[in-house]
């Protein structure tokens, strides 16, 4: 054992097998020495219940064409089992873990994927147990393969269901030409239709790696009990044989407004008009975040005034994505009957350059703030929540990003949120969206 | 005050208080600077006469203002503390729930109480929120999910049972002649302190908690106006809805029929884990034969539907199939219904789920939110807060022989009806 200090000046034990990296807003984060694994632990003991979480740093981010969908897909068949965990042996991973009341998943999305189990505290060393196994030893059989990719074609169904979802995606696909945020995470029917076990075991052996993946441990553990069962599960697999690879690809600068429409049957219409914004790490990033609120949170925000409670829309919502390649600032309308796109986006333009003009007024500001700082507070309830959130940060390059995140909104002044709206809300640099919903059967 | 533990039973913890006609359920917990709120009262709309959606308009006019103050104020007040605050109808009831930063809570208790005595009911605002409501209407016509259980609901219930949904069709018929009128007249007859109880949880100074509840609520009348409602299903012959919905590959799929069971009976538990075993999650039998082993679906559950105290619900099992799998899809998922049902579950089944279920109870109460509504869920059922503490004992006493009693007397797939929403395959083939 070694002894560390934390933030708070106090020693804890660590087990030789960790190096202690640093701590920011409570949360730790350890290094296993022998694999690169990234360790992230979180004590609060405000109920009797753990959340534990892999994170990989792959998403569909990672994707080449004819293997779009392929890490959602791989997803998926990690639950298939491997050959401790399995179907055969009566122990599949949701029957070994839903038995002791776990809330298990999984979530794929542009920069990571995700594993975790949020149980009663006394089982953690269970959900450590099959997280390590299923690192390296998942089976990936071409008859899972097959059985799963009729489940995943009803996914991909029901999301076609949704035209809202299906303006979305359209939005960034004519977005993004050449970075990999141009695919839906779920990927193309095709590639759904036609992916192999070599393809997906390929993907798995590239990225399924320690040195490629992030620990979360959240709630009610024992630290120095928990590390060694990390070391004791985890320790024992070897980092990747080779370099996790990088993606390269850069979007090109956007140099004109596009504009495309989707046509479904369908009651009423919605309209997204997107920005190119930069990525999650970037300061300027705040400044959006503010704004998204400003504009859409809350019956006093801009666009709730001047679109919804003028009848114009039932729904306005505005966000800044925080992904880790530049993405996309975006606002999305829901009409109300009987209001046309053309009018909605034109007054979306308006409020939005009265912002590029005048920007927020110090309420405003204020106002933003708080709503960012309660929405921090609340996600601190309870470990799932917490583990949500740093996921994410995870995912954008940096863990600190969920813990120093109210610092960084602290330092968003009203000048802040006029430039990013004057760089960023620029119509080289837009793409906007129709749902026009049709009649015909 | 001691800040409480999680060791000791809900039933020491739980502080239960009379705050005039206001009963508060209050729970500190060790989470930092934050409170949930959630309560409800009873409204007893005419289901009947379609007055559903008079509450459901009343509703969504809660928070447009009130005598004292106009929407923008009144809003502005919660949103500079970064409060949350809705309100939604959940059958006979009107439900509230927020959560809050610990130095707001009396304050944002004042203003939940100004919403529901004093609403505006601005007849500008009352315009606005009707054809919010129709968008809503008009937007569920598009959804197989929501298309498909409501037509499920029309074969299984008559018109007064709180769990019938209309056709959108008619619900937009009806809301096109309601006026501000109506919606005043039943928020002056209907809302009031009928089984009024909020509950508390988090970061929270009780005392203060129950001093603003019983100054603000505390005074509140009751409703004088409460419309009979039907407890029971009322089924037509077995048979089947298809609600065709254009452009939509994937169709949702519902069967069920009408259960004479309430929450309180002691059929329940025995019904709710055999359902369990059944359809009740990832790893049970539906999951695992008709997704994981077939691959006909994404998603695929049983459930016991909207029973409560006061009325009978219904037995449902859901499916989602892509239009090739239509046929295939309901085939498999009535067998193995009937393999289950005839075969009954084993003790290996039961107890696995008996386990799942305790754990999960545990789990879901990791948050002030999951608690509140745990804590008002359980005292809408007319139980005391020990239930909390003896419920996983309860679950855990149930034998395989009251399960599969229970399985066999309640469920009967031969009287399934089915209802399903989305592109469909042609007549004949289903």
């Amino acid at each position: 054992m070694q002894v560390i200090e934390n933030e708070a000046g106090l020693s804890r034990d660590v087990p030789e097998a960790f190096t202690f990296v640093e701590s920011s807003g409570g949360i730790e984060e350890y290094l296993l020495k022998s694999n690169g694994l990234q360790v992230l632990l979180l004590p609060e003991a405000a109920a009797p219940v753990v959340t534990f979480m892999v994170t990989y740093r792959v998403g569909s981010r990672n994707e080449s064409v004819g293997l779009t969908g392929a890490t959602h897909f791989l997803e998926h068949l990690m639950f298939k089992g491997t050959e401790r965990f399995n179907k055969e042996k009566g122990t599949t991973i949701f029957n070994v873990l839903q038995r002791v009341g776990a809330q298990v998943n999984a979530t794929t999305w542009l920069d990571r994927t995700n594993y975790y189990e949020l149980l009663p505290k006394e089982h953690l060393a269970l959900a450590i147990e099959i997280e390590a196994d299923r690192m390296r030893g998942a089976r990936i059989s071409a008859e899972d393969l097959e059985s799963e990719r009729t489940v995943i074609l009803n996914e991909f169904d029901r999301g076609e269901n949704e035209p809202m979802r299906k303006l979305y995606h359209a939005v960034w696909t004519a977005a993004f030409v050449a970075h990999p945020y141009h695919h839906p995470t779920i990927g193309w029917r095709s590639d759904i239709e036609h992916v192999t076990t070599v393809g997906l075991r390929h993907f798995y052996d590239t990225f399924y790696w320690p040195n490629n993946a992030t620990v979360s441990i959240i709630g009610d553990f024992d630290r120095a009990e928990a590390l060694r069962l990390v070391e004791a599960q985890f320790g024992k697999i070897p980092s990747s044989p080779e370099p996790i690879p990088t993606v390269y690809t850069e979007e090109p600068e956007q140099r004109g407004e596009r504009w495309l429409a989707v046509r479904q049957a369908g009651q009423l219409g919605s309209v997204m008009i997107a920005y190119k914004s930069p990525a999650a790490l970037d300061p300027d990033a705040d400044a959006l975040d503010v704004l998204a609120v400003a504009l859409a949170t809350g019956k006093n925000s801009r666009l709730y005034r001047r679109l919804t409670d003028q009848g114009l829309t039932t729904h306005v919502f505005a966000s800044a994505s925080r992904f880790r390649d530049p993405g996309l600032f975006y606002v999305l309308a829901m009409l109300a009957p009987e209001r046309t796109h053309e009018e909605v986006e034109r007054a979306i333009g308006e409020a939005l350059e009265g912002i590029k003009e005048e920007g927020l007024s110090e309420a405003e500001l204020a106002r933003a703030k708080s709503q960012l700082k309660a929405e921090e507070a609340f996600s601190r309830d309870g470990p799932f929540a917490v583990a949500s959130r740093l996921n994410e940060a995870i995912a954008a390059g940096d863990w600190k990003l969920y813990t120093t995140y109210l610092d960084r909104i602290d330092r968003v002044t009203l000048e802040d949120v006029r430039r990013v709206a004057s760089a960023y809300l620029v119509d080289e640099r837009k793409t906007v969206g129709h749902y026009i919903p049709t009649r015909d059967d | 005050m001691s800040i409480d533990t999680e060791t000791r039973p809900f039933a020491e913890r739980v502080e239960e208080r009379r705050a005039g006609a206001c009963r508060m359920l209050a729970l500190r917990t060790l989470v930092r600077d934050v409170v949930a709120i959630r309560g409800s009262f009873k409204v007893y709309p005419d289901f009947a006469a379609g007055q559903d959606l008079v509450q459901d308009l009343a509703v969504l006019l809660l928070d447009k203002g009130t005598r004292r103050r106009d929407r923008f104020a009144i809003a502005e007040a919660l949103e500079s503390r970064g409060a949350q605050l809705q309100f939604f109808s959940d059958g006979l009831r009107v439900v509230f729930s927020g959560r809050v930063l610990r130095d707001d809570l009396s304050e944002v208790l004042a203003i939940l109480a100004e919403e529901l005595i004093e609403p505006l009911f601005d007849a500008g605002e009352f315009e606005k929120a009707r054809a919010q409501l129709a968008a809503s209407l008009r937007r569920s016509m598009e959804n197989t999910a929501s298309q498909a259980s409501a037509a499920l609901s029309r074969r299984i219930y008559g018109r007064a049972h709180p769990n019938y949904q209309p056709p959108p069709e008619e619900d937009l018929e009806r809301l096109a002649t309601i006026t501000v009128d109506d919606v005043r007249a039943f928020h002056a007859k209907h809302f009031g302190a009928n089984d009024l109880t909020t509950a508390l949880v988090g970061d929270l100074d009780v005392e203060a908690a129950e001093a603003v509840l019983r100054e603000r609520l505390g005074a509140w009348t009751q409703g004088t106006e409460q419309a009979s409602y039907a407890e029971h299903a009322e089924e037509e012959a077995p048979g089947r809805s298809l609600v065709p919905v254009p452009d939509k590959q994937n169709v949702d799929v519902r069967m069920g029929h009408g259960l004479p069971v309430r929450r309180q009976d002691a059929a329940y538990l025995p019904l709710f884990l055999g359902n369990f075993i059944l359809g009740g999650n990832f790893s049970a039998r539906l999951m695992s034969v008709i997704r994981d082993e077939m691959g006909l679906t994404y998603g695929i559950n049983s459930s016991l539907y909207g029973i409560s105290a006061d009325y009978e619900g219904h037995w449902q099992v859901g499916v989602t199939l892509s239009r090739e799998n239509v046929q295939r899809g309901i085939e498999a998922t009535v067998a193995e219904v009937q393999r289950f049902v005839e075969g009954g579950a084993t003790e290996a089944e039961l107890a696995e789920k008996q386990t799942t279920v305790t754990g999960k109870f545990k789990v879901d109460m990791a948050t002030t939110t999951g608690l509140a509504a745990t804590l008002l869920r359980n005292a809408e059922r007319g139980f005391d807060v020990g239930y909390l503490d003896r419920f996983p004992d309860e679950v855990s006493a149930v034998t395989l022989e009251a399960v599969n009693e229970a399985v066999r007397r309640y469920f009967h797939p031969d009287r399934f009806q089915l209802a399903m929403a989305g592109m469909l395959p042609d007549e004949g083939a289903v």
